[in-house]
């Protein structure tokens, strides 16, 4: 397996603030990494240190098998960066800032007309002859989507992509992810949940500088899954809730909207055990009980929204 | 030096497309215009608004020397002073805006923003200088009837290397200090120092301080030294620089 990005204890701290704690990344070439996380985790932080604008405090951060901190400008070559909120020459094109961006990459003048042609049908600003500074928000992140594409990248850094976006651009901004997975390496920060099991691969979900959790969608929502189980019962819910919030093993108990109690586990061996045991005891049918299917959604609140922020 | 001509080019856009287009030009042609029709009559406005307070002291006639000072001295004060608050922002405002981020993950060197930055600006600065004093002898020539080249040639000159040098100053000013007013503070008290360091008579013969009053003096007509002045500012001016260019690699942006 051939990594895109690699972090080995990551740490940046500013003061005695730790934005970054010890972060341990592996992202292969050719995926789609979303980078989950709430305002001021420590996305931007993370990507300002892959593309050299950060030092670390401590710790490795590789792209493409170089070291960012020791490597020269060369390696800038071979990425794509739009920043969460990119910063534009206003009194430019965008087809001028596109050729800007395409010269400040070599790239040949015929190779450029190509490129800067289909980017700004890319970015809906083919028509547009006004300067940036008249543009919406929206225009600009897809003129900053663009120029992120000019020198066809091995591997894309886009933070907070769609942020901007109405739905229709949204969607066009993801087809375009999507149509590059496999040849390019995409990894996207983000705090729309929608947007990365649309089109990712794999998370990784920050907190408060620390990855508490990463790897495949499926395989998150899955491992997150079989700590809750769904209960239904002919009757007597609320009773049964009560026995069952005095287990150890109980963590929570809530009633649903339908009325199944919803029970996040400590140790599912134990309540697989315990529960019909329960409803026995209170001399009620047992309807169904099943872990619960948890979304991304789902695995992210309950990581990232249970502390106080 | 990655970069360097793509991003000098986008800098030379930017002066012609912007308010940099009008700001500095402006205020080099209004007294290179002004300054020889000044010079020539501002006796005569004297004499009708004020004779009854010169009592016997006689003004005398204006000449062509007068057009040429006054000329330095507005290049020394009020186009050096708009020098220093225009490029307080020469780095910082690109740091504010966000475009420095978007350039400097491109494969441009730190050395190449700064360099292309320090060399555009010297470059544009010495067009004005030459506009201007083309201009002003012209203007000369045309209200004195005399205008001889040498004196008014090589004291621009020699304020372009203190101009020159002044933009070094602002490069590294503007990387260290991120608010345009702090860094125009720091030039403005800069220009301050330097002229309290050329009243010590070895600073104010061979160091940069002395270009301070070398241009007014070349002005004149009268012999000074240069050599030395003009050697150590052009110096100073490329160590500066370099040390803009250090400090712009270690910051984070």
């Amino acid at each position: 397996m051939s990594l895109a990005i690699r972090t080995s204890g990551l740490t940046k701290t500013y003061g005695e603030h730790r934005a970054l704690d010890s972060v341990d990344l592996e992202v292969e070439e050719g995926s789609i990494f979303g980078f989950l996380g709430p305002n001021g985790a420590g996305k931007t932080t993370l990507l300002r240190m892959l593309t050299g604008l950060a030092r670390p405090t401590s710790g490795v951060v590789q792209i493409l098998g170089h070291d960012v901190t020791a490597v020269d400008d060369s390696i800038r070559a071979r990425i794509g960066f739009l920043p969460d909120v990119p910063g534009f020459y206003d009194w430019m094109t965008a087809e001028e800032f596109l050729r800007f961006v395409g010269r400040l990459f070599s790239i040949d003048r015929r190779t450029l007309d190509d490129r800067v042609g289909m980017l700004l049908g890319l970015a809906g600003l083919t028509d547009v002859t006004t300067a940036i500074g008249g543009y919406s928000r929206g225009m600009k992140q897809r003129l900053g989507v663009a120029q992120a594409l000019i020198n066809a990248p091995e591997l894309l850094l886009l933070d907070e992509p769609t942020s901007a976006l109405d739905p229709m651009g949204r969607r066009d901004v993801l087809d375009m992810l999507t149509s590059l997975r496999g040849r390019t390496t995409v990894f996207f920060s983000t705090h729309i949940l929608a947007d990365v099991e649309r089109v990712c691969d794999t998370v990784a979900i920050l907190d408060r500088g620390r990855v508490v959790a990463h790897g495949p969608i499926q395989e998150l929502t899955s491992r997150y899954a079989e700590r809750k189980v769904i209960l239904e019962v002919t009757d007597a819910a609320g009773d049964l809730a009560q026995d069952i919030s005095r287990e150890p093993w109980a963590a929570s108990v809530a009633v649903g909207p339908t009325g199944a109690l919803e029970i996040t586990v400590t140790d599912m061996d134990a309540a697989r055990l315990a529960i019909p045991v329960l409803v026995a005891g209170r001399h009620t049918g047992l309807c169904r009980m099943d872990a619960g299917e948890l979304g991304l959604e789902d695995v992210f609140v309950s990581l990232v929204g249970g502390g106080a922020r | 030096m990655r970069g360097f001509a793509a991003f000098a080019r986008k800098e030379f856009l930017e002066i012609v497309r912007t308010w940099r287009l009008w700001v500095l030009p402006g205020i080099v042609l209004f007294f290179a215009l002004t300054g020889p029709v000044m010079a020539r009559f501002t006796p005569e406005i004297l004499r009708a608004v004020a004779a009854d307070q010169l009592g016997q002291f006689t003004l005398p006639d204006p000449t062509y020397a007068d057009a040429y000072t006054g000329w330095i001295k507005n290049l020394s004060q009020i186009v050096l002073f708009a020098l220093i608050i225009v490029y307080g922002g020469i780095v910082s405002s690109e740091r504010r805006s966000g475009t420095a981020v978007l350039v400097l993950t491109k494969p441009v060197s730190r050395g190449a923003f700064i360099l292309a930055k320090a060399t555009v600006h010297s470059v544009f600065l010495a067009v004005l200088v030459v506009a201007g004093t083309l201009v002003t002898w012209g203007g000369t020539a045309i209200v004195f009837g005399e205008a001889p080249g040498g004196a008014l040639w090589s004291a621009s000159l020699a304020w372009l290397v203190f101009g020159i040098l002044f933009v070094a100053l602002m490069t590294l000013f503007s990387v260290l200090i991120s608010p345009t007013a702090g860094a125009a503070g720091a030039g403005l008290g800069a220009y301050a120092l330097v002229s309290i360091a050329a009243l010590w008579t070895p600073l104010g013969t061979y160091s940069p301080a002395a270009l301070t009053g070398v241009p007014t003096s070349l002005a004149l007509g009268k012999s000074v030294e240069t050599f030395w002045p003009v050697c150590t500012a052009l110096l100073l001016a490329a160590a500066l620089v370099a040390l803009a260019v250090t400090a712009f690699k270690r910051k984070e942006l």
